[in-house]
């Protein structure tokens, strides 16, 4: 039923953890509710305009494993706005997701977007 | 690949394959060939098959009733004794844990103008027998209550059910496919009018089952499958040889087999849930313990989304909490007062005869490193875990 890109992201997942979210460097995005059946949590940490490391967690399904996975892989060396750029409808083609779960990678393109948000306010803030 | 989901099929016995074999090439016979030794031998081999299932089950031998299967004889008893009965009894009983084999027939009795009452059960997955003597009313023309279910294994008390249908004039119809060959069936000890089987679930082929008919309830049905009269009118068509010969020589091993391999298996289900509970942790146990099927073990993992743990389990062959044809969660579970995550987090573990103690190490194993990870990925484990216990 899922693609191989979906198995082995969900088989050997990579990118998976926490950081304190308090870090002036880690911006921590959060989307979905557990009430919807997702809730996908993505860090980014920023250096010199450019994210250096991602993390993710998920709780649900499958394709909501893969999707952050993947949502997490393609940020790590990419720009602020080459992040903000990644869509739903992208994650959605590179795992082949079906119809009816492709509601989940927009929660995972939100929790990123979240993220930059968040580091990029706690940037402002520093004098 | 470990496979551990008994309760979907079983693989066919070598020695009921080697019954079975003749009976497609060189005794080919059509059993209602009355003028040839090619239907002689395929009557006498129809026979002996119906003596064997009969022999398992305590009943006679013409009150066995060959079908294409479980579902055909459930179908058989409830529309059958729908068809059949007066028009002042057009109320049918039966339980929400039922099969849909069960539910089904009874909904389209519902459909066309029947009243059908769903008994609920208990958080252990039984009925209440209380429930079951008030609902059954003197316009009541069955009550349908399996013996084992099929994803909890918990048994129903059909025996003290009888009584309580009879005593309105109804009939007892009961779904024992699940029961028959893993522990003990006697149709006249439990006072059933009506009983269904079928040969894939304890190690025969699939698309054969039989309909146990008490002797004289046959003149309470009115056969939906009529034809050339095989069967005695009760269910037309061309004998299944080679599928019968193979239920009743599976009927036959499991009755030598039955004792020792119910201590064996249900060893090993005791053995599996006590890994899991060692080495996954936050595991519950869906249905009562007893009485239950010796192979069965239902587990809700907490903290952890169902589907992503069957996608992660990839070494064992296991059935889930969600109903076989969708992303919904089991009706079954969900009688029993689960709620959807938890019922889709369920396991349904399924051993047999094949089961041996390396495959529920290494089962439990597996289960534990799979719900693991999963969990080590959840923002949520720790919250989830704390409410997943209903
Ligand atoms: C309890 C129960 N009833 C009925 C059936 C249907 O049996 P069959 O596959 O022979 O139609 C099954 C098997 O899936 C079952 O488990």
């Amino acid at each position: 039923m899922y693609s191989a890109a979906v198995l082995d992201r969900v088989r050997n997942p990579r990118r998976v953890g926490e950081w304190p979210a308090g870090q002036t460097d880690v911006g921590t995005g959060e989307a979905g509710t557990l009430d919807d059946g997702t809730t996908v949590r993505i860090q980014v940490r920023v250096s010199a305009g450019r994210i250096v490391e991602a993390r993710f967690k998920v709780f649900g399904c499958s394709a909501s494993i893969a999707s952050a996975a993947l949502v997490a892989e393609w940020l790590e060396g990419a720009t602020l706005d080459e992040g903000r750029r990644l869509t739903p409808g992208r994650v959605v083609d590179a795992l082949s997701l079906p119809a009816e779960r492709a509601h989940v990678a927009r929660v995972a393109v939100d929790a990123a977007r979240k993220a930059l948000d968040d580091v990029t306010e706690k940037a402002e803030r520093r004098p | 690949m470990v496979y551990l989901d008994h309760h979907a099929t079983t693989p066919v016995d070598p020695r009921v394959v080697e019954a079975m074999l003749p009976y497609f090439t060189v005794a080919f016979g059509n059993a209602t060939s009355r003028t040839h030794r090619f239907g002689w031998e395929a009557r006498e081999a129809v026979e002996r098959a119906r003596r064997q299932v009969a022999l398992l089950i305590g009943a006679g031998a013409r009150e066995v009733v060959f079908t294409s299967g479980a579902t055909e004889a459930n179908h058989l008893a409830i529309a059958g004794a729908a068809a059949a009965a007066p028009t002042d009894r057009r109320h049918v009983v039966t339980v929400a844990t039922e099969h849909r084999a069960v539910l089904e027939p009874c909904r389209q009795l519902g459909a066309s103008g029947w009243t059908v009452t769903e008994l609920p059960v208990d958080p252990t997955g039984l009925v209440d027998l209380d429930a079951v003597a008030r609902a059954i009313t003197p316009g009541t023309a069955l009550v349908s209550v399996m013996l084992a279910n099929n994803e909890i294994g918990v048994l129903q008390a059909v025996a003290e059910i009888a009584p309580l249908a009879h005593a309105r004039g109804a009939l007892l119809h009961t779904d024992a496919v699940q029961a028959l060959g893993r522990v003990p069936v006697d149709v006249a000890a439990l006072g059933v009018d009506l009983a269904s089987f079928s040969a894939h679930k304890l190690y025969g082929p699939k698309g054969v089952g039989a309909l146990y008919v008490k002797r004289g309830v046959e003149k309470r049905l009115a056969a939906p499958v009529r034809g050339g009269g095989q069967e005695r009118g009760l269910r037309g068509g061309t004998l299944n040889v080679p599928g019968i010969v193979g239920f009743g020589a599976a009927c036959d091993v499991a009755g030598r087999e039955m004792p020792d391999e119910a201590r064996r298996v249900g060893a090993l289900r005791d053995r599996l849930w006590q890994l899991l509970q060692e080495r996954a942790g936050g595991v519950s146990m869906n249905g009562a313990s007893a009485p239950r099927l010796p192979g069965n073990l239902n587990v809700r993992v907490a903290g952890i989304d169902g589907e992503s743990l069957h996608v992660g389990l990839t070494e064992i062959a296991v059935s889930s909490g969600a109903a076989c044809t969708s992303a919904e969660p089991s009706h079954v579970l969900m009688a029993l007062g689960l709620d959807k995550t938890a019922a889709l987090a369920s396991l349904r573990f399924g051993l047999g005869r094949g089961t041996t103690a390396a495959d529920i190490d290494r089962a439990a194993s597996h289960v534990a490193d799979v719900v693991a990870h999963v969990r080590r990925s959840s923002p949520v484990a720790r919250l989830a875990a704390a409410g997943a216990g209903r």
